[in-house]
C-alpha cells in the first residue's frame, strides 16, 4: 500500500470546478486588491486540499473524523473566504442581486446551510454518498459543492460584496450564535450515536482487514467521537471567533450622530430590516 | 368602572407594611412596580440566604468533628441537598433578578419593564417555585440527592420520599418565572431605552444582562425538559433516566449540565456587569476598553454551550471527548481573564476610593482569581479524577460563587443602596461586615482546598479520624459561623438605615449613569425628564460639560492613560 502522502487524487469534476471559480474571480468578481487575491487562492488552496490531498484519502477511506474535518474546512473556511475574495465593484449585476436578495432576507441562507450539513450526516445519505463516490460520477462534485455552496451563502449576508448590504453585525451575532447550537446539535448526535449509525467506516475498516492506513491507531468508536467533537467543540470556536469580528466591526464603526439611528430593535435582530 | 382602582399605585416611593390599607401589603402583592417587584426579588433571596444559611450550619455542625452522629445520614443528605438547590436558584438568582429588574429601566431611561405584569408574574412564580420546594419538609422529606440530583439516585426506586418530585416542580416553576422575566428584560432593553441611547452607550451592566437573558433562553429550556421527563419517570413510569426500563441515566447528566455550565455564566455575567459599574465610579475613571468587557461577555456566552461535559470526566466518556473538552475548559478562562485586566487596568492610575462596595470590588478580584484558578485545574482530566466529588470541589464552587457571585451582589448592595432606600448604610458597621465576611469566607473554603488534596470526600455525613481532618473542618466550621454572623449583622446594618439611616443624596458616589439622576428612592415614574445621553457616562457629562467624555477629543479618548481623574475635573 502507497505512503498516506502519496494519496492524491484529482476528480476531473472537481478541477473542472476549481477552473471555473478562477475564472469568475479573474472575470467577474471586480477590483483586485491583496487581500482579495489572498483570500482567493488560500480558499482554491483549501478546496483542493480537501479533495484532492491525503487528507481527503483519509476523510474517503479511514477516518470518519478526516472527513469532518473536510466538512468545516469547506463549509467555514473556504466558503467564507472566496465571499471575501469579491472585489468592492464585482462586474457581474448577480452579485449585486444576491447580496440584496440575502440582505432583506438571511434567513433562507441559513436555512440551506443548516439543512446541507445535517443532511449530508443523516445515517442513510451519508453511508449512500459513498457508494456513488467511486468511478467518474458527479457524487464528488455534488458533495464538495454543496458544502462549499453551503459555506458561500451562510456567509454572503456577513462578508459579502457590498458592505452596506451586509447583516448589521449585532444581527450578524444571533446569525453565527443559532448557527453554532444547529453546528453543535449535529456534533453532539454524531459524538453520542450509536457505532453502528453510520456504516461506511465500519464496512471500509472490516474489507481492508487491517490493511488500511490507520496511522493514529484510532478505533471505529473513538474515530466517530473524534468526528462528532470536531463539528461541535472547534466549530463554536469558529463561530465565536466571528462574533468577536462582528462586534469589533460594529465598535469600530462610525456613526453620524449618538442616537438612536445607530441603535436596533428585536426586529431588526430578527429580520435585519436596518 | 373607570374609578375602580384594580391596582393601588403607591403614594409613597417604598410603602409601609400596613395591613390596614391598601397602601400597605395589599399594594406590594398586587405591584407590577419594578422597583418594587425589584425590592422584593432582593427580600425573597435574603430570606432564602438566612434559610439555607442555617441548613448548612447544621452541615457543618454535624462535621465539626470526626465521627459525629448529630444529623442522621437521611436528614444531612436533605439538609446539604436544600442548601445547594436553594442558593443556586432561590438566593443567586433572585438576587439577580431583583438588581435587574430594579436598575434595568432606571439605568436605561425607562418608566418601567416592558411588560409590568409579566414581571409580577415572573416574582410570584419563583416565590411559589420556591414554596413548593420547601413545602417538602412538611409532605414527607425534602430532596436529598444532592443540587445536581443525578440518576438514577433521582429516580423513585432510590429516593421514594415524594421530596425530589417537589424538586422537580418547585424548579419547573421557578425556571418558568426565570425565562419570561429574561424576554422580558431582553425587550425592554431592546425597545425601552430613552431616546438618544444607542447600544454603544448603553451601562455595561445592562450589557451583561442582556448576554445574560439571551443565555437563559436558551439553557433553561433544557433544565425544565429534564425536570418534565424526570416527574414522568417518577410519577407516570416512563423510563428518560431508567437503565433498566431501556433509558440512560447519563442522559441527566448531560441535560443538567447542558443547562448546569451556562448557569455557572448566568450567575457570573450579571456580577461582571455589576463591578463594570463600581469599577469606575470608585476609580473615578472611565472603564478600560469597554468594547472588550462586551465582547468577553459573548465570548463567555456563546463558550458556556462548548465545555460542559468538563463537569463529567468521570463518567467514562473516553479519551476522545475528554481530551476536546479539557481543551476547550482551559481556553474559556482567556475571556473571564480579559475582565480581570479589564478592572485592573481601571483602576490603574484612578482616585480610588475604598468604599465598602468598592472593597468588595477588591476582594473579588483576589478571590475569584482563586476560584479560576482552581477551576482552570479541573479541566486537566488527571487531576479531575483524583479530586472530583471531594472537598477540593466544594472549596472550588464556593470560591466562584461567593468570591464571585455574592461578593459582586454584595458590591453591588452596598453601591446601590442608598438609591434603592434613599438611606446611607452606616459606614463603620459596614466595613466590619466586609472585613468578618471575608476572613469567615477564607476561613471556611480555604482550607477546604487541603481537605479535598487529603482526600476526604464531599456529601458523605460523618468521616474517620483521619490526621488532619478533623482540625482542618473544626476551622471550616469555625469559619462557616463567622459568616453566619456577619450575615446577622448585614440584616441589622440594613434593618437599621432603612429604619434610621443618614439620608443619601440622590447621587451619591458622584456617579456616572443614569439611575443617579433621579430622586433616591425614585418616585413611581422614575424620571421627570431624562438628560441628554451621549457617551457611557450621560451623568457625568452633564455634570461637567467642559470634561464631557462626547466632547473630548479622540486622541484623548483613545489614550485612556492620559485621562483626567474624576475628581480633578480641569486637570490642576
Amino acid at each position: 500500500m502507497k505512503s498516506l502522502f502519496y494519496q492524491w487524487h484529482a476528480d476531473p469534476l472537481i478541477i473542472l470546478m476549481v477552473m471555473t471559480l478562477i475564472y469568475l474571480h479573474y472575470r467577474k468578481s471586480g477590483t483586485s486588491t491583496i487581500k482579495s487575491r489572498f483570500c482567493f487562492w488560500s480558499a482554491i488552496g483549501l478546496v483542493l486540499i480537501t479533495t484532492c490531498s491525503p487528507l481527503h484519502f483519509l476523510g474517503m477511506h479511514v477516518y470518519f473524523s478526516a472527513h469532518m474535518v473536510n466538512h468545516v474546512i469547506l463549509l467555514l473556511i473556504a466558503g467564507p473566504l472566496l465571499v471575501m475574495s469579491i472585489g468592492t465593484k464585482p462586474s457581474a449585476p448577480m452579485f449585486k442581486k444576491i447580496s440584496l436578495f440575502l440582505h432583506k432576507r438571511s434567513w433562507p441562507a441559513w436555512l440551506t446551510a443548516v439543512i446541507i450539513m445535517w443532511c449530508w450526516h443523516i445515517p442513510f445519505l451519508f453511508d449512500r454518498s459513498f457508494a456513488g463516490m467511486s468511478g467518474f460520477t458527479l457524487m464528488p462534485l455534488v458533495h464538495a459543492g454543496s458544502m462549499l455552496l453551503a459555506g458561500i451563502l451562510f456567509s454572503w449576508p456577513l462578508v459579502g460584496p457590498f458592505p452596506e448590504l451586509h447583516i448589521h453585525p449585532l444581527s450578524g451575532i444571533i446569525y453565527l450564535a443559532t448557527a453554532c447550537i444547529s453546528c453543535s446539535l449535529l456534533g453532539l448526535l454524531i459524538t453520542f450515536a450509536p457505532i453502528h449509525t453510520y456504516q461506511y467506516y465500519l464496512e471500509t475498516g472490516a474489507a481492508m482487514n487491517g490493511m488500511r492506513s490507520n496511522p493514529w491507531s484510532l478505533t471505529p468508536a473513538a474515530d466517530q467521537q473524534a468526528a462528532g467533537l470536531v463539528m461541535w467543540v472547534p466549530c463554536c470556536f469558529v463561530y465565536m471567533a466571528g462574533c468577536l469580528y462582528l462586534l469589533r466591526r460594529w465598535f469600530a464603526s462610525q456613526e453620524p450622530n449618538f442616537g438612536r439611528d445607530a441603535s436596533i430593535s428585536l426586529s431588526t435582530l430578527m429580520t435585519n430590516h436596518e | 368602572m373607570s374609578d375602580i382602582n384594580f391596582i393601588p399605585e403607591p403614594e409613597e416611593p417604598i410603602p409601609s407594611l400596613s395591613v390596614s390599607n391598601n397602601q400597605g401589603i395589599l399594594q406590594w402583592i398586587s405591584s407590577v412596580d419594578h422597583k418594587q417587584i425589584g425590592i422584593m426579588y432582593l427580600w425573597l433571596s435574603v430570606l432564602f440566604l438566612v434559610i439555607a444559611g442555617i441548613e448548612i450550619l447544621l452541615v457543618r455542625l454535624q462535621l465539626a468533628i470526626p465521627n459525629n452522629h448529630f444529623l442522621a445520614p437521611e436528614v444531612y443528605n436533605q439538609l446539604f441537598t436544600m442548601h445547594g438547590t436553594t442558593m443556586i436558584f432561590f438566593v443567586a438568582m433572585p438576587a439577580i433578578f431583583g438588581f435587574t429588574t430594579y436598575l434595568v429601566p432606571l439605568m436605561i431611561g425607562a418608566n418601567d419593564m416592558a411588560f409590568p405584569r409579566l414581571n409580577a408574574f415572573s416574582f410570584w412564580t419563583t416565590f411559589f417555585g420556591g414554596s413548593l420546594l420547601y413545602f417538602s419538609f412538611l409532605a414527607g422529606g425534602a430532596p436529598d440527592a444532592g443540587w445536581f440530583n443525578y440518576a438514577p439516585l433521582n429516580e423513585y426506586n432510590y429516593s421514594s420520599s415524594p421530596g425530589i418530585d417537589y424538586y422537580c416542580s418547585g424548579l419547573l416553576f421557578a425556571g418558568i418565572g426565570t425565562l419570561t422575566a429574561s424576554v422580558n428584560f431582553i425587550v425592554t432593553i431592546l425597545h425601552y431605552r430613552v431616546l438618544p441611547m444607542s447600544l454603544k452607550q448603553l451601562p455595561l451592566f445592562v450589557w451583561m444582562i442582556l448576554i445574560n437573558s439571551f443565555l437563559v433562553l436558551a439553557a433553561f429550556p433544557s433544565l425544565n425538559a429534564a425536570l418534565a421527563m424526570l416527574l414522568l419517570d417518577r410519577q407516570l413510569h416512563a423510563h428518560f433516566f431508567s437503565a433498566a426500563g431501556g433509558g440512560s441515566a447519563i442522559l441527566w447528566q448531560h441535560l443538567f449540565w447542558l443547562f448546569g455550565h451556562p448557569e455557572v455564566y448566568i450567575v457570573i455575567l450579571p456580577i461582571f456587569g455589576i463591578f463594570s459599574e463600581v469599577f469606575p465610579v470608585f476609580s473615578r475613571k472611565p472603564i478600560f476598553g469597554y468594547g472588550m468587557v462586551v465582547g468577553s461577555g459573548v465570548a463567555i456566552a456563546l463558550l458556556a454551550f462548548g465545555v460542559w461535559i468538563h463537569h463529567m470526566f468521570a463518567t467514562g466518556l473516553g479519551n476522545t471527548v475528554n481530551s476536546f473538552f479539557a481543551a476547550s475548559s482551559l481556553l474559556i478562562g482567556i475571556p473571564t481573564g480579559v475582565k480581570i485586566f479589564n478592572w485592573l487596568a481601571t483602576m490603574h492610575g484612578g482616585a480610588i476610593r475604598f468604599s465598602v462596595s468598592m472593597l468588595f470590588a477588591i476582594a473579588f478580584l483576589i478571590e475569584f482569581t482563586i476560584g479560576g484558578l482552581s477551576g482552570i485545574s479541573f479541566a486537566i482530566v488527571p487531576i479531575d479524577w483524583q479530586l472530583t466529588d471531594t472537598y477540593y470541589v466544594v472549596a472550588h464552587l464556593h470560591f466562584v460563587f461567593i468570591g464571585g457571585t455574592l461578593f459582586g451582589l454584595l458590591s453591588g448592595l452596598f453601591y446601590w443602596f442608598p438609591k434603592m432606600s434613599g438611606r446611607l448604610p452606616d459606614p463603620r458597621l459596614s466595613k466590619w461586615f466586609f472585613w468578618l465576611f471575608v476572613a469567615g469566607f477564607n476561613i471556611t473554603f480555604l482550607v477546604q482546598h487541603a481537605l479535598g488534596a487529603m482526600g476526604m470526600p464531599r456529601r458523605v455525613y460523618t468521616y474517620p479520624d483521619l490526621p488532619g481532618w478533623g482540625i482542618l473542618n473544626l476551622i471550616s466550621t469555625i469559619g462557616a459561623f463567622l459568616m453566619a454572623g456577619s450575615v446577622g449583622l448585614l440584616v441589622f446594618i440594613l434593618v437599621r438605615a432603612i429604619k434610621k439611616g443618614a439620608v443619601a443624596s440622590p447621587d451619591a458616589w458622584d456617579a456616572n449613569t443614569l439611575e443617579w439622576t433621579t430622586s433616591s428612592p425614585p418616585g413611581l415614574k422614575n424620571f421627570d425628564r431624562v438628560i441628554p445621553v451621549k457617551s457611557t457616562r450621560p451623568f457625568r457629562d452633564y455634570k461637567r460639560p467642559e470634561d464631557a467624555d462626547w466632547n473630548r477629543p479622540e486622541g484623548a479618548r483613545k489614550h485612556e492613560g492620559k485621562y483626567i481623574p474624576q475628581n480633578n475635573p480641569h486637570g490642576k
